[in-house]
């Protein structure tokens, strides 16, 4: 039986069976077609139908089922996530599992088209170690990410001594889409 | 594909910080079972599954090469991590059947209303038999859908092959 305990390993190695069998395009089919519109349709039901208060029921529940360590912080206007410590990106790590070639890749693999079909862009970085940042608003909205500390305060994930790490981030403004990744930011 | 590591001194090859996964990613399960199969059709699907069990599962493998008491000893740890699993793992020389009283993936997405992958309960005959095939075992899986048996034994034990009949279709 395949498991859901280690479910972050065989999901990331079906990434790169997916690749070798129809390329990217296929795995962006994947984390579209399968994720966000079969696995995830609670998510997208709650977003699409409640905006930002659905967006603070889906990852108040999920983040904190799979223990992750995070913080939310949200205003009628923008829902930003700080995530210190991802549990998925944590779990391959620790187990020195790395078959794709970018596994953070498919968070906006399957919440950017969930994003577009709910009329939000999304600002996002990560740093492929277990950190990012992620701040949801209307497609209408042409306020830029905050700056940091600006609207998480402390528990901004740019102020820890884990985003100064040498690893390469990968940078995301106005997203809805894997591809839509803009710039990779020098350590 | 690089191997994805070597067994360590846990029965399960991988572990986490939590004691017990997430079941909500049975979700994700059985819509990469349903993508794989709209793409690929039944044998994609069963080599996918296969593939996975050459591969991600080749530390299972390593330990399955110990003998029975080590695929004894991998699914009692296995279902300890599943939420909502009852199952028993019963041992004799010649033997590992477990009896699985309640599948855990199947109990969680009927639970929450999810349209089953009909095929989904023949997976774990494919992944468990590309895991065991090379650590000179074998396993039958009989039932399915919620509820069944699967056992482990040596290869040359075993010369009729598994009934895909044998393991129903889940509703």
């Amino acid at each position: 039986m395949i498991g859901c305990y280690d479910f972050c390993g065989h999901y990331e190695w079906t990434f790169e069976w997916l690749r070798q069998q129809g390329g990217e395009p296929l795995v962006r089919e994947y984390w579209n077609v399968a994720i966000r519109g079969d696995s995830q349709t609670h998510a997208t039901r709650l977003i699409v139908e409640g905006g930002i208060p659905g967006m603070k029921e889906y990852w108040g529940h999920t983040l904190d089922h799979e223990a992750a360590g995070y913080a939310i912080t949200s205003t009628d206007k923008v829902f930003r996530v700080d995530m210190h410590d991802c549990p998925s990106k944590g779990f391959l790590n620790r187990n020195g599992l790395a078959q794709y070639h970018d596994y953070c890749d498919h968070c906006m693999g399957w919440i950017g088209p969930l994003m577009k079909d709910a009329g939000f862009v999304i600002d996002h970085e990560h740093n492929h170690c277990g950190q990012c940042w992620w701040e949801m608003r209307r497609q209408s909205d042409p306020t830029p990410p905050s700056a940091t500390g600006e609207l998480a305060g402390a528990q901004d994930v740019r102020l820890g001594k884990d985003w100064r790490r040498p690893e390469a981030k990968d940078v995301y403004r106005r997203a809805t889409d894997p591809d839509d990744k803009t710039a990779t930011k020098p350590a | 594909m690089k191997n994805p590591g070597s067994p360590a001194t846990n029965p399960l090859p991988y572990t986490d910080t939590k004691p017990v996964g997430a079941a909500d990613f049975y979700f994700a399960i059985n819509a990469t079972f349903r993508f794989v199969l709209a793409r690929h059709g039944i044998e994609g699907l069963r080599r996918y599954w296969t593939d996975m069990g050459a591969g991600y599962y080749r530390p299972v493998m390593e330990r399955w090469k110990e003998g029975l008491p080590s695929v004894a000893e991998y699914w009692r740890e296995f279902f300890k991590a599943e939420p909502g699993a009852k199952a028993e793992v019963a041992e004799t020389p010649d033997a590992v059947t477990l009896n699985v009283q309640v599948c855990p993936a199947i109990k969680h997405l009927r639970d929450h209303g999810r349209e089953i992958v009909p095929c989904f309960c023949q997976h774990c005959h494919f992944v468990s038999e590309a895991i065991a095939a090379p650590a000179g075992l074998t396993v039958r899986v009989s039932g399915g859908n919620g509820s069944c048996t699967q056992r482990f034994a040596k290869r040359e034990g075993c010369p009729e092959p598994q009934r895909i009949g044998d393991i129903r279709e889940a509703l």
